[in-house]
């Protein structure tokens, strides 16, 4: 059986820029149901306990957890719709989104929509980054946070960004043993954007009370470091680091090596664009905000009418850019949808917005992936997990027929396994241009093709002959 | 387990390749076999390489099981009293693939 729903305004995701935009659109009059993939609201920022579980003293939970109880209250407060367990999968015509909530199939019909689908985290690809054990940062992060389970006896920390920092402080006030930090770039490559960060001081004020809690727990961070190979029979049992130079490139008899059953790795976030794809938005590489984004303007319109973005979709910014960019898409749309929206509260988030992405600029400025980690994807690492395609195929058939990802794709079947080229995607969209020596961006992005996440074969025949 | 501010769920017991496992109510299949101390959740159907938990989020698939008989990421979806999960294993027909 399948189910129909019409939506003034419909929201993709419940995180921090989801949220924001459907209260913001909420205050205003607009009828809005926020639709989002995972059992609890909240996104990857605000991450829930789950639901099974009774917390004694919800205060004590943290900083995280209180302020998006107080979101969500507010949000629920406003009358939005909160619709978990519901993921997009399609959008056929113009106005609706294919969408399963539960294991129904459905169709919602929307005047206005604000896609704010986050992002995932950039793989750090390395011999060994497929054994067990290996796992993103945000992956040990939220085990501790929404499940209350350490991931390893002795965790090694790598790649680069921010992002490290509070993942090795939740593990540590968890109680997991990390044995290493280990961050690619080093406090001289920041030295020359210093002057950039003044103004930036609630901002700032976050980095230190994490790095206060790795120093505290005694943690050494080691700066100018690399992952070049993780080492197991069936899962990991050591990791090898090298020191690297600016651009990545690894310095000869640097090794170092950390007996460690978990490694959390990645290179900063990759936005989440399969759902403006699938609505046809126009998208453009943007390597400083982590890749293809959706071609938006100042109200966070896209190229498709009605459509809004807001957040990690908009490029890779934090959920404070997120919440600004979610008031602004927000309101632009009540707006849209005929609402009175006040010029003084568009104008305060846009000056909000502006902050916090200039925030955002110097960080992708500092952390950006160097370019020569892509040498230690060594011929026989696996890039594409799900198809079990390897460096050696991607890099004969990007020099045979390189000049679209497509035709990559096309010949190897890496990014047609269940994840649909999201994690290798961009890993092969960078081998290929530089087996061509050309420009990132300049040799497509993986076609995204519907069901963009994965249906069975019943739940697709549940649809009614009406649907199809 | 960790913190004593939390109390998880009623205890429910699983099955995973015929073996009982317990569990919590509110746990993911993924945090329930990484609590038992597994890591290892499947073998690739290809090569037969080992796999777990990756990106912890839904996006990779690389934690996918197989409950009551269909493929799901074990780091989304609930743990259930009785529920029957499978670990894939080597697709022993995908050996002939160079």
């Amino acid at each position: 059986m399948s189910f129909e729903r019409d939506a003034e305004l419909v929201v993709v995701g419940a995180g921090p820029g989801g949220l924001s935009a459907a209260l913001a659109a909420a205050e205003t009059g607009v009828r809005a149901i926020v639709i989002d993939e995972y059992a609890q609201p909240g996104g990857q920022f605000y991450k829930q306990l789950s639901a099974g579980f009774t917390v004694r003293d919800r205060a004590r939970l943290g900083y995280d957890y209180t302020k998006g109880d107080a979101l969500l209250a507010r949000v629920r407060a406003a009358g939005v719709e909160l619709l978990s367990d519901t993921l997009v999968w399609a959008s056929f015509a113009p106005g609706t989104l294919g969408i399963r909530h539960r294991s129904a199939i459905g169709t919602i019909r929307f005047r206005a929509a604000v896609v704010a689908c986050g992002a995932y985290e950039r793989a750090a690809a390395f011999p060994g980054w497929d054994l067990p054990g290996v796992m993103t940062p945000g992956a040990s992060q939220t085990l501790v946070k929404t499940q209350r389970v350490l991931p390893g006896a002795r965790m090694v920390l790598a790649g680069s960004g921010p992002f490290l920092m509070p993942v090795a402080a939740t593990l540590i006030e968890a109680g997991a043993r990390v044995v290493g930090i280990y961050e690619a770039t080093r406090p001289s490559e920041w030295a020359r954007h210093a002057p950039r960060f003044i103004g930036h001081w609630g901002r700032m004020g976050e980095a230190v009370r994490y790095w206060r809690t790795i120093r505290k727990a005694r943690i050494p961070i080691r700066f100018g470091y690399v992952v070049v190979r993780a080492e197991g029979t069936e899962a990991l049992e050591r990791v090898v680091l090298m020191r690297c130079d600016r651009d990545g490139g690894v310095i000869a008899s640097t090794e170092r090596f950390e007996d460690a059953d978990t490694l959390c790795a990645s290179y900063g976030f990759v936005p989440s664009v399969q759902v403006t794809r699938a609505l046809g938005c126009d998208h453009v590489y943007d390597a400083g905000r982590g890749g293809w984004i959706p071609v938006h303007d100042e109200c966070m319109r896209t190229s498709i009418p009605g459509v809004y973005i807001a957040g990690e979709v908009a490029g890779i910014g934090g959920a404070h850019a997120a919440m600004a960019e979610g008031r602004l898409a927000g309101l632009n749309a009540a707006r849209e949808l005929g609402k009175r929206v006040a010029e003084s509260a568009i104008e305060d988030a846009r000056r909000e917005r502006a902050r916090h992405r200039t925030f955002a600029k110097i960080v992708s400025d500092i952390f950006s992936i160097k370019p020569r980690v892509r040498e230690l994807i060594t011929d026989d690492t696996v890039v594409c997990r799900c198809e079990e395609v390897h460096a050696r195929e991607i890099r004969a058939a990007a020099l045979a027929w390189g000049a679209n990802v497509n035709f990559v794709k096309g010949i190897t079947r890496c990014g047609m396994g269940y994840c649909q080229g999201r994690i290798c995607g961009p890993l092969v969209e960078d081998m290929t241009a530089a087996a061509l020596g050309v420009s990132a961006g300049s040799v497509d992005s993986f076609h995204v093709r519907a069901p963009i996440k994965p249906l069975t074969v019943r739940e697709l025949a549940s649809m009614s002959q009406a649907d199809r | 387990m960790i913190i004593d501010n939390i109390t998880h769920g009623p205890p429910v017991t699983i099955i995973v390749d015929g073996e009982l496992l317990s569990a919590r109510a509110g746990q993911t299949i993924a945090a329930a076999l990484y609590a038992s101390g597994r890591r290892v959740f499947r073998h690739t159907r290809i090569e037969g390489k080992p796999r777990g938990l990756y990106c912890g989020m839904g996006v990779c698939f690389d934690c996918i099981v197989k409950v009551d008989g269909e493929t799901t990421r074990a780091c989304m979806r609930n743990v259930e009293q009785g529920m029957q999960v499978t670990l894939p294993v080597r697709f022993e027909a995908a050996r002939s693939r160079p």
